[in-house]
């Protein structure tokens, strides 16, 4: 090799470990403060923006860090390959806590937390039964249920679609409620179905994503859930651009494009790494499983004053009635995850 | 509007982004120096074309900047190619990994995001112009490669750099400027994506297309008019699986490696011999 090339070899060297660390690059100002406990977040690989499931887990871990006597520290590994090395340093220098956001982590938080078993742990979407950590789930399946009742309420052509960002278990458990939540109200409903892709990519490509939802709308459906991190952002674009509907998803994302939002299935990421932070801040943090749902408001679905006037009062009558009966276990919504 | 309109439509807009920046490597590619970082180079173009917009309000102010953000970028490949005469996959791929980070960190100084800029109102993207331009761009490549003497002198240089040199033809700078334009056409391609197909920038946006642009040129024997078969055929396939995949009841894995596995049968079977630019990679050292 010439010298040159050699240089650049270097270069390029150099370039790649400086981005492989840059996850972890604020550790090293957190090991002061000896009296706060130490919370440490990985998000997933749609990042803290993707105003939507990893922002309200953004949002919740702000909101602790605000309330409570703790030192936050977060970290983006840009790819799936350093999620692990970044939660990794954090259990090294010794933090109290620390959570992984998205189911990609739950071997990783798995790995991690057999190392350092005075460490504890959450992993958000994921189930582990080590007992340093705290798995949060989510029963997305019956969010998924009550807006697919208000989408086959709202549905002129009797089709409505489904944009799912990776093609995963989890996100199957959102489309397999919806399909049933549609049926309910219309058993003739046509549900057009469709992924982003089958790796991490497909959470932000918003591009595929709009090109999915005008094929869905050019096949008459009219009202769109996208379940698909920053892609979903295109399938709001195209309901946008074609006068049509989408409902959002994990955070409220009624006002990103008000009138074209019938409402956002939502799912209160926020709300449970508050509480988990909380527990740990008084002394009663316990692993296992924490499962959120209706009764508690963990998973609901939105209204506010973007999208009062596209649903009409009889429907929400209806989907709440139907809320109290999956409540009371009258009605079972199938877990895709579970089969 | 009939099922086929449709997926032609949706073709033609998956194509865009491709052809654009498969024309840039092409007048890099033809000119012997291999351009590897399209993905980055569309990135860059993505990234400050949301970002310009979202300030300025005007996409076309947006799609400048863009612009010269990628021939920014492609300045620092062609200076480390021809004037250090680096290896020219190795500071492609740098340039390709800086641009997963580089966005990120802007936009968290410019956004307090990570990787993603504000939306662009629907009324400010470019949706039409683009895939226009792209299309134009054929014919113009064309013409300029094969009618003009910057053309000439671009082939030249790409096949035989000591005889054009000898000619008197200053190879660096010819080189030079084909790079430039590669980066100016692949951030247009870019540019297509955040403000033109979608409205927003998200962290590695492109995922894969500058690499899939760089096959659609392999593939089009690099000349402009295969190149924009090759690339409708990838947007073709594309929308194809998007259109088979709601209806069918095939696992949508096998739906998505439709358009992967149509390359590689159109290119094991049907194109023939592929013969890259006889100087392709290879640094020239000026005999003076």
């Amino acid at each position: 090799m010439s010298r040159p090339r050699l240089q650049l070899a270097g270069f390029a060297l150099a370039l790649v470990l400086g981005l492989a660390t840059t996850g972890c690059r604020d550790l090293s100002q957190a090991t002061g403060d000896p009296g706060k406990l130490r919370v440490g977040i990985v998000f997933d690989s749609g990042g803290k923006d993707d105003r939507s499931f990893n922002a309200a887990a953004f949002r919740g871990v702000q909101q602790a860090a605000k309330d409570f006597p703790i030192v936050l520290r977060d970290a983006e590994p840009g790819d799936p390959a350093s999620l692990e090395p970044a939660m990794r340093a954090f259990a090294e220098v010794g933090y109290d806590l620390v959570i992984g956001i998205g189911f990609a982590q739950t071997p990783i938080v798995e790995a991690v937390a057999k190392d350092y078993p005075k460490v504890n742990f959450a992993i958000v979407d994921g189930v582990s039964s080590l007992p340093n950590v705290a798995s949060l789930i989510f029963k997305e399946h019956e969010g998924s249920y009550l807006v697919g009742m208000i989408a086959a309420h709202t549905s002129k052509t009797g089709k409505i679609g489904f944009v799912g960002g990776m093609d995963v278990p989890l996100i199957h458990k959102f489309q397999v409620g919806y399909e049933e939540g549609a049926r309910a109200v219309n058993p003739e409903i046509q549900v057009i179905q469709n992924y982003v892709g089958v790796t991490e990519a497909a959470w932000n490509n918003p591009g595929k994503g709009k090109e999915l939802a005008v094929a869905q709308i050019g096949k008459g459906a009219d009202v769109l859930f996208a379940a698909a991190g920053n892609s979903g952002l295109g399938v709001f674009d195209a309901v946008e651009q074609l006068d049509k509907l989408v409902i959002g998803v994990d955070s409220n994302q009624n006002w990103v494009k008000p009138g074209h939002v019938l409402t956002s299935m939502v799912k209160r990421v926020d709300n449970a790494v508050y509480q988990i932070i909380g527990d740990l801040v008084n002394r009663r943090f316990q692993g296992g499983i924490h499962v959120y749902g209706l009764p508690d408001g963990g998973i609901g679905y939105a209204m506010d004053q973007y999208n009062e006037k596209l649903i009409s009062p009889l429907v929400i009558q209806d989907v709440e009635a139907a809320k109290a009966k999956i409540i009371r276990g009258e009605i079972t919504v199938t877990d895709a995850m579970a089969q | 509007m009939s099922i086929l309109l449709i997926l032609l439509a949706s073709a033609v807009r998956q194509a865009t982004p491709l052809l654009l920046a498969a024309l840039g490597g092409l007048y890099s590619e033809r000119s012997g120096v291999i351009n590897i970082a399209l993905e980055g180079l569309m990135l860059a173009g993505a990234f400050t074309a949301a970002s310009v917009t979202h300030y300025s309000g005007s996409p076309w102010l947006g799609l400048a900047a863009g612009i010269a953000a990628g021939v920014l970028v492609a300045l620092v490949h062609g200076v480390a190619c021809i004037r250090f005469k680096a290896d020219q996959v190795v500071s492609g791929t740098a340039i390709n990994i800086l641009f997963l980070g580089v966005p990120a960190l802007l936009s968290g100084a410019l956004f307090q995001s990570t990787g993603a800029t504000p939306q662009v109102p629907q009324e400010q993207l470019l949706p039409i112009a683009p895939i226009v331009l792209a299309f134009l761009l054929v014919p113009v490549t064309w013409y300029v490669l094969n009618r003009t003497p910057f053309g000439l002198r671009l082939r030249a240089v790409g096949e035989n750099p000591e005889a054009a040199d000898t000619a008197g033809v200053n190879v660096a700078r010819v080189r030079l400027a084909a790079v430039l334009l590669s980066g100016a056409l692949a951030a247009i391609g870019g540019a297509y994506l955040s403000i033109g197909q979608s409205s927003l920038f998200a962290r590695n946006m492109t995922a894969g297309r500058g690499f899939i642009a760089l096959a659609a040129l392999i593939f089009g024997k690099w000349r402009p008019v295969q190149t924009m078969l090759a690339c409708l055929l990838f947007g073709f396939a594309e929308a194809l699986a998007i259109q088979m995949e709601g209806v069918s009841q095939v696992p949508v894995q096998f739906i998505q490696i439709v358009p992967y596995v149509l390359t590689i049968i159109v290119l094991a079977g049907f194109i023939g011999h592929s013969r890259a630019p006889r100087a392709l990679g290879v640094p020239y050292q000026e005999k003076r």
